[in-house]
């Protein structure tokens, strides 16, 4: 178990790599976010209560409206979710854990560790005031000055970057570790579901977070994107609403999911259309990227587009249907049990109905218009993310009993369900009725008192039913029936075939349904692997269908058992949680004056906890990577497994493709930001800042050194040592050449150019911003690869990677990625 | 495409408010009905269906853990597709329905012989400021003249604001360093139906900071002639002289801190 310790222990909650322990923490955790956000919400609805008298002053208001939307959205839904898939999603798809678990407990780390920091900001003089949807310029620091909305801005971020390693890790899991025989039609709907959202957030939040860096560059470091008038606010809308729009689906899919489940188990009826359902959902995830601007028809965008944008957001509604009616269908002729989780499954329908028909409202332009910032977007947005999460509870419920092995008391449960129904109701319906009411006010026409007074009513009666729900799980846990293994009459999938909890390693023998239906079978393990399938007499078979791919085969830790622990995934979000918030207040607490030459300027400190804060944090960072590196930790790949479409692509590669992938779109969304200004400024107006023969002596460097990685693989291969070393010492070496030419220029531009991140002696402030930061961002990229070359250097010097070459091969994707990135770079910036 | 033309034949204009009236009183209709017909079959069925212990087992094919999905299709998935087919022509036949009355709502009405009147909005941290053609500015209050379209053109000096008036049914983003246009008009019937001097609220509509609550304004509506006098009487005492680049007369608000 390598060192796993008992559940009763502390120290395994902070060790464990195990998804269903992580699992766990996750729900928790979620379920804390949403009494933390739900306070917010009671905050807002006792300011409503009366529009002349006010408990909260405006900027506290905004405060609260903001923490409220943020902690909903990103600390409570998702993550209760992600609860959900991370324990569940190996269950039903025949795996033993998540492709990558020390990558698993790291997200869950810096899930934990951005939500902290998110209630730090609070003290920080104030956390972010600006909406959730975070609208620029309000997002800069001239309008929302306290460090506190810096510190938020970067809580999101960390946050997001916790998200992307669980998206790679989710997406490689599904697609790699499919038990034998479970094609991926096969596959249970909530993993459909969980599918198709991890892929939606593979772009969706990579935009979020190259957003997030760009305002986290305007917050820190003064560059000016948000606050120019050549398109800045308009740059903020677009691109957070590419990934705003998605994220409504990314809320939801997983509620969707659970209700796909739900609706099959307590009715005994397989889903009716699967296929076409299944369709619908990966229809609804591509349409998702196409349809933001209609959260934008009321600015400068023309006839056009916004025609377009209708026509697609009618599009999308119309796989919504379909997947609705499936699920009405599905219960007709089946024996409905009114359990606890299936009446909050099908209250989320119906609350999904409404919310869907208000929706259709909304893409009628005209319509749009009016409800434009106005209670009726609130009230049709609740309907449908937390009308959608109302299934949540009802998964919640379901698999209550498979995780503790106890039973929840049913009545609570129904108790629940009734007071949650009514209070929801009460409270967002409401918001219908008192449409008129601008969103974000509270000194609003009296006329709509009596609505929100009803509102605030039913929130209280909405927060006051989770108490039941807490209270139902707290005593059942302790002291509720055993559930035993599979406590519902028609439940289909694989989790409810295993013990309830699951042993660690989840399955007794290996999970196939190579016949049809699942099975455990044994196989052969020869000394030294791979292994082998059996026929039914225990004998070795002979016989073709074994579906190893080349490189599980050559796999050279053959019989070395699974790890289950390990402390590096605490211990690097920590670190980076300490940086992030020496960042958050470096603005305020440092200053530079700049002089006539580098040696000539000075660095002001006013306050020097921010900056030690940094320092420790970025030291902690590169000792706990360091450690992570040399970690022996052992996650075995699945020996048989269903693969489509990514068959004979190895685990990690994989994962690395995925993680490439979503790069992509964050360096597409800071040169769409680039090529975006500069559009509005004038496209002509702007010329290259930098002379150019520097950068085309560094796109040379690159792709000179993109050539020696691949040396460095081959003499990797040949198990050349000093080839491997020679190689990837030139490849450093280059790449710090890189880095010395790009400091000469940057000293070049600041000190005899006078063009720095927040101003321009030859024009737009804003052209030097984008070209420090687009620069700066590939800039961190070299870095970063350069951190591991020197990593794997020393690795290779002690004799490493002759015998497994794969992490050579894997650096060398990112390397090359970091040089083709360059190659679109070099002509924005250095040549016209 | 539909021709907006039909929709205003003659002298005859039809304001936003109506317009979204319309739209707004058939969506919720047909909004109603469905999801009246839809919620009352669901529950209806869901009844039907409950598990009462009585049920035969034939046509009963109860599922078993660890199964793998077979009958993809499933036997109802005609009857799905033509609900989704109708859900499908309700929805279209809506959008093509209100997107017809879209292209009136962006064109405006046919101003006549009468013209129209143009007026510069600019946003600010908490309020309004109004440029009129003469280069007369006016903050809080907008006054304009009944039985004339008046077109605004919005901006913002700082932050996001989005000018609204629910009465009226306008609305658009204030976004610096852009300019967006809505336009409105109020009948004389209307103004002297409000005694002589129509009033109407307007608020902001976009979260623009702690003030956000109280950015409010008013648009007051005269009779052509009163409001002739007033804005003649106003050439003179004018703040600043003409409009050049939009918004680039305003002054900056006095009293009002950031």
């Amino acid at each position: 178990m390598s060192g796993l310790p008992p559940t009763t222990s502390v120290k395994r909650w902070f060790v464990t790599t195990n998804h269903k322990d992580i699992g766990i923490l996750y729900t928790i955790t979620a379920l804390f976010f949403l009494l933390f956000g739900g306070v917010m919400a009671l905050l807002i609805r006792l300011q409503l209560w009366d529009p002349t008298s006010q408990i909260l002053s405006g900027l506290a208001y905004n405060e609260a409206v903001t923490a409220h939307g943020l902690i909903m959205v990103f600390w409570f839904l998702s993550p209760f979710a992600f609860g959900f898939a991370n324990y569940f999603v190996p269950l039903q798809i025949g795996a033993d854990d998540l492709a990558f678990p020390r990558l698993n407990a790291l997200s869950y780390w810096l899930y934990l560790g951005s939500g902290l920091l998110l209630a730090v900001s609070f003290f920080q003089g104030g956390t972010l005031s600006a909406g959730w949807t975070i609208y620029a310029p309000l997002n800069v620091p001239m309008y929302t000055p306290s460090i506190g909305s810096t510190g938020a801005v970067l809580a999101l971020a960390m946050f997001v970057t916790g998200t992307t390693a669980s998206t790679v890790n989710f997406l490689t899991s599904i697609h790699h570790s499919r038990a034998e025989g479970m094609g991926i039609m096969d596959m249970p709907m909530f993993t459909w579901s969980m599918l198709a959202t991890v892929w939606m957030m593979l772009f969706a939040f990579a935009a979020l977070l190259a957003v997030g860096l760009i305002l986290a560059a305007d917050r820190v470091l003064g560059s000016v994107y948000f606050s120019a008038t050549e398109g800045g606010s308009l740059l903020w809308g677009h691109l957070f609403w590419f990934f705003g729009h998605p994220e409504v689906y990314i809320v939801f899919f997983p509620a969707l999911g659970v209700m796909l489940e739900l609706f099959q188990t307590f009715s005994g009826r397989r889903l009716v259309g699967r296929k076409w359902v299944i369709i619908s959902i990966c229809l609804i995830s591509v349409q998702s990227f196409l349809v933001w601007m209609h959260h934008m028809f009321l600015t400068t965008i023309n006839l056009e587009i916004k025609t377009l944008m209708m026509a697609t957001t009618i599009g999308i509604s119309l796989p919504f249907d379909l997947v609705v009616f499936a699920l009405i269908y599905t219960l007709i002729k089946g024996r409905i049990q009114f359990t606890t989780p299936f009446l909050f499954a099908f209250g989320a329908l119906l609350l999904f109905i409404l919310g869907g028909i208000t929706g259709v409202f909304l893409g009628a332009i005209v319509l749009d218009y009016e409800f434009r910032g106005t209670y009726w977007v609130v009230a049709h947005f609740h309907y449908v993310m937390f009308g959608g999460a109302t299934a949540l509870f009802g998964g919640a419920y379901y698999w209550f009993p498979k995780i503790t092995g106890k039973m929840y008391d049913e009545f609570l449960g129904k108790l629940h369900f009734v007071i949650f129904f009514i209070g929801f109701n009460a409270v967002y319906f409401s918001m219908f009725l008192g449409w008129e009411t601008p969103r974000r006010v509270f000194e609003y026409n009296p006329e709509f008192q009596i609505y929100h007074q009803f509102g605030t009513i039913g929130a209280f009666v909405l927060g006051f039913s989770f108490f039941i729900m807490f209270y139902n799980f707290a005593k059942s846990y302790v002291s509720g029936d055993p559930a035993g293994d599979n406590p519902w009459d028609y439940s289909r999938t694989a989790e409810w075939a295993v013990s309830s909890p699951p042993p660690l390693e989840n399955w007794p023998d290996r999970p196939s349904y190579a016949s049809g239906k699942l099975e455990f079978v044994k196989d052969y393990v020869p000394d030294g692997g791979p292994a082998m399938k059996t026929d039914d007499n225990g004998d070795v078979a002979t016989d073709g269908g074994d579906s190893h791919s080349a490189h599980i085969s050559e796999y050279p830790y053959w019989d070395k058992p699974p790890s289950h622990a390990s402390i590096w995934p605490f211990a690097l979000s920590l670190a980076l949680g300490v940086t992030l918030f020496g960042f958050s207040g470096f603005a305020d607490a440092v200053t530079v004056e700049l002089g006539e030459t580098a040696m000539q300027s000075n660095v002001v400190v006013s306050n020097a906890m921010y900056p030690i804060a940094i320092v420790a944090g970025l030291v902690g960072l590169l000792y706990t990577g360091v450690k992570w590196g040399l970690e022996d930790f052992y996650a075995p790949p699945s020996e048989f497994a269903e693969r489509w479409p990514f068959n004979g692509v190895e685990k990690v590669k994989l994962g690395m493709w995925f993680f490439l992938a979503s790069d992509v779109i964050v360096f597409g969304a800071f040169l769409s930001a680039a090529i975006f200004v500069r559009y509005n400024a004038g496209w002509m107006t702007w010329s290259p800042l930098t002379e150019s023969l520097p950068g085309l002596i560094n796109t040379f460097v690159l792709i000179t050194s993109s050539f020696t990685v691949i040396l460095a693989l081959v003499a990797a291969r040949r198990k050349s040592r000093q080839g491997l070393l020679a190689t990837l010492g030139t490849t450093i070496l280059l790449g710090f050449t890189f880095m010395a030419i790009k400091l000469w220029e940057w000293n070049h531009e600041i000190f005899d150019r006078g063009v720095t991140i927040s101003a321009n002696a030859h024009g737009d402030p804003i052209q030097a911003s984008i070209y420090y930061v687009t620069t700066g961002l590939h800039g961190i990229h070299v870095l970063l690869g350069l951190v591991i070359a020197i990593f794997l250097f020393v690795r290779a010097y002690q004799g490493h990677y002759l015998d497994d070459e794969r992490p050579i091969e894997y650096f060398g994707l990112y390397w090359h990625f970091v040089d083709i990135v360059w190659v679109f770079i070099f002509p924005l910036f250095y040549l016209f | 495409m539909i021709d907006p033309v039909i929709l205003q034949q003659g002298s005859d204009w039809r304001a936003q408010a109506e317009v979204f009236d319309e739209i707004f009183f058939v969506f919720l209709a047909l909004g109603t009905l469905v999801g009246t017909i839809v919620v009352a079959y669901t529950l209806w069925n869901v009844y039907k269906y409950r598990d009462d212990g009585n049920r035969s087992d034939e046509e009963f094919d109860a599922p078993v853990v660890g199964e793998l999905p077979t009958g993809q299709g499933g036997p109802k998935a005609k009857k799905l597709f033509l609900s989704f087919g109708l859900s499908a022509i309700v929805v279209i036949s809506l959008v093509v329905y209100a997107y017809g009355l879209l292209l009136y709502v962006e064109q405006g009405p046919d101003t006549g012989a009468e013209g129209d009147i143009e007026i510069m909005v600019e946003g600010y941290q908490y309020g309004w400021a109004y440029e009129y053609p003469n280069g007369h500015t006016e903050r809080g209050e907008l006054i304009v003249p009944a039985d004339q379209r008046v077109d605004l053109n919005i901006t913002s000096r700082d932050v996001w604001h989005n000018f609204g008036s629910s009465d009226l049914r306008i609305k658009s983003d204030a976004i610096p360093g852009d300019y967006s246009e809505t336009w409105f008009a109020v009948s004389s019937e209307d103004v002297e139906a409000q005694g002589g001097e129509a009033t109407y609220r307007v608020e902001c509509f976009e979260l623009c900071g702690p003030g956000h609550s109280q950015m409010k304004g008013q648009i007051t509506v005269l009779p052509q002639d009163e409001w002739e006098q007033w804005y003649n009487s106003t050439g003179n005492s004018s703040e600043s002289a003409s409009i050049q680049a939009p918004g680039a007369g305003l002054a900056a608000p006095s009293g009002v801190s950031a």
